[in-house]
């Protein structure tokens, strides 16, 4: 991306952004994005006008019922898919033939092998790829990852990464009361995989960018909801690098608990991100209230991804990092499935 | 004044609660004379939470139900387990999550999605409001109705149990349409359909926290069950409107019998407290002014 110069300093210009899909989670980046500085909405897209009038309410002039309409606009720099699963592969080919970069919703697929059709559209058009896997922005795990490298914990041993909720059927809110839940997430061809992919991918891409490369993985997958998608799942990843760790997910509760426990030879450390006490509850809110938006991980996320694009530089998680999280999360579906006699749900 | 019953499940196994039902429905003297061609059964699925937590009418509670209804007198009777789509849950996902098709298969009921059934526009007054429901055709030609709720605190109509769960017989979709009037809609689609037969699923309830209580309570009149249910939780039935309303608009009778082991689970029921009700309205507003 170039820089303007005015009065001989170099002004990084402003990304021109567009929204693809305005969910659940596109609709709190749209809400984000729109605090950012450094990036300008150019419009969004979404199948629902409910969704669209939402985006218009926010101030974006621009709505598009076809997403291929938004990337008509030249002008735009870069989009953030936020489509349901099945829609990512096409979403991002589309995107990439039309040269936008492109922030990824998690998972980067379904399966491995519509991942690596998403790297090869991306290599193929020279854009870049980022995955958006919003705990590594969360300014307590990246703080864990930093004592890793600075050796706070020594050797690390034993890891853990806890990550339950309802998952899609979670009562997010508990004034509104239980909200509606898109069809396809109860659909095993259109999902491509229940808890494991979808909250299991965050914490094992998070365990990955702590420890590096997944040597061997162990898993067992649970149905307590008569779903064809698994609700439950426990894996144990053995890193290259030493460290064995435990990712233990979840769609099954009505309650919701998000934690990380490193385990080293000179330290120990537990941090619970979910779920917060009142008084938590209110500081977290007084810090984004008077202190900007320095607590907010999915802010901090889009204000790197922009940053990145503004320097002309991969950000992170790459794409690649994402097709390697999806093959952790396979080999995890593999062995679950030898243990049980539940048809994989990797096969699309 | 209506008896309500109050039995205690000695363990967790069919013969337990088989038993347990059997004699909540003696010692309310339900009367099973003769014989019901068609019987309803309205269990509570609001949403997809598992039978657990406490949320949901047990799919294997209601199928030990249909067995001591079949002994009693419904031996060929067809039978109806019903649900309505709703503004966030779908019958067609509910029914498999919480295990219903498998128990209507092996019980060989009917599972029935009323949003899908042939329904009648009824007008119906309570109070000075009017409200329209969608009635499904089943009523009409059903028997006798049985009512199984689950005993839940409700934050805007205080509790839910008996007259709550009817609202969802109601087949238009959009249900959030009513909560503007909910109390008052809750006593009109009472008013529209008579419930024969109420048997609560109080082996998991929902109270300041999870608990098994192993309770089950019967009786055959709603407004008697919730105003049981509602001193059961700590409340007192007069301050409940839905109950208050209902009673008035002849529903039933606010005034109740309770027969068997009330004072034991009204002890053991997680209730909530002064301090809980003011913690929630405090959340209630914070949350109002600040994430709005």
């Amino acid at each position: 991306m170039s820089c303007v110069y005015e009065i001989g300093v170099c002004i990084l210009k402003k990304v021109n952004l567009g929204l693809i899909g305005l969910g659940y989670q596109g609709k709190i980046h749209l809400r984000d994005l729109l605090r950012l500085k450094e990036a300008k909405v150019l419009g969004v897209a979404d199948v629902s006008e409910k969704a669209l009038k939402f985006a218009k309410k926010l101030g974006v002039k621009n709505v598009f019922a076809d997403y291929e309409d938004l990337l008509k606009n030249e002008q735009l720099d870069a989009v953030i898919i936020s489509l349901p699963n099945f829609l990512h592969l096409e979403g991002v080919v589309k995107a990439a033939e039309a040269g936008k970069h492109i922030l990824l919703e998690k998972p980067l697929s379904r399966n491995v092998e519509e991942g690596e059709k998403i790297l090869s559209s991306i290599r193929k058009n020279g854009v870049r790829l980022m995955m958006s896997y919003g705990f590594r922005f969360h300014p307590a795990l990246r703080k864990i990852r930093e004592k890793i490298t600075d050796g706070f914990f020594g050797e690390v041993q034993i890891a853990e990464a806890t990550n339950v909720s309802g998952g899609p059927f979670a009562s997010r809110s508990d004034r509104v009361g239980p909200v509606p839940v898109s069809s396809w997430w109860f659909d095993k061809k259109l999902a491509g995989g229940g808890a494991l992919l979808d909250l299991g991918s965050h914490m094992i891409d998070l365990l990955s960018w702590y420890f590096g490369e997944v040597d061997d993985v162990e898993s067992y997958l649970g149905y307590m909801f008569n779903m064809e998608l698994e609700d439950t799942a426990t894996c144990m990843l053995k890193f290259k690098n030493g460290p064995v760790a435990t990712v233990k997910v979840g769609w099954f509760s009505k309650d919701f608990m998000q934690s990380v426990q490193v385990c080293g030879v000179a330290k120990n450390l537990w941090v619970r991100i979910s779920p917060l006490s009142p008084s938590e509850i209110v500081w977290k809110d007084v810090k984004r209230k008077f202190g900007g938006n320095k607590a907010n991980p999915n802010f901090l996320l889009l204000e790197y991804f922009v940053k990145c694009l503004q320097k002309d530089e991969q950000p992170r998680p790459s794409g690649e990092e994402g097709l390697r999280c999806m093959q952790v999360v396979s080999r995890a579906y593999e062995k679950a499935l030898k243990k049980s006699c539940k048809k994989p749900v990797m096969e699309v | 004044m209506s008896h309500v019953s109050f039995v205690r499940v000695h363990g967790r196994n069919y013969v337990s609660v088989k038993r347990a039902i059997e004699e909540s429905l003696e010692l309310v003297h339900s009367n099973f004379g003769g014989t019901a061609d068609r019987i309803v059964i309205k269990p509570n699925m609001c949403y997809y939470y598992h039978p657990s937590t406490g949320e949901v009418t047990d799919p294997w509670f209601v199928g030990v139900l249909i067995d001591v209804l079949r002994d009693k007198f419904a031996k060929d009777s067809e039978i109806f387990v019903v649900e309505s789509d709703a503004s966030a849950m779908k019958c067609k996902h509910v029914f498999p999550m919480l295990g219903y098709d498998k128990m209507a298969e092996e019980k060989g009921v009917k599972l029935v999605n009323l949003g899908e059934e042939k329904s009648r526009v009824v007008n119906v007054e309570v109070g000075d409001a009017q409200f329209k429901f969608h009635i499904p055709e089943l009523f009409y030609e059903s028997d006798f109705v049985v009512n199984v709720p689950k005993l839940k605190y409700m934050g805007s109509v205080k509790i839910t149990c008996a007259l709550k769960n009817m609202f969802g017989c109601n087949a238009f979709q959009r249900k959030c349409v009513y909560h503007r009037a909910l109390n008052e809609a809750i006593v009109g689609i009472n008013k529209l359909i008579k419930t024969d037969l109420v048997v609560v699923d109080g082996l998991v309830v929902t109270g300041k926290y999870t608990k098994r209580l192993d309770l089950v309570m019967a009786s055959e009149d709603p407004v008697a069950v919730d105003a049981a249910a509602s001193r059961l939780m700590g409340i007192n039935s007069k301050s409940v409107k839905q109950i208050t309303l209902a009673s008035r608009e002849g529903v039933g009778d606010l005034v109740f019998s309770p027969v068997g082991d009330f004072s034991y689970f009204a002890k053991k029921f997680p209730k909530k407290g002064m301090k809980d009700n003011v913690r929630e309205a405090v959340a209630g507003v914070y949350l109002r002014v600040f994430h709005e």
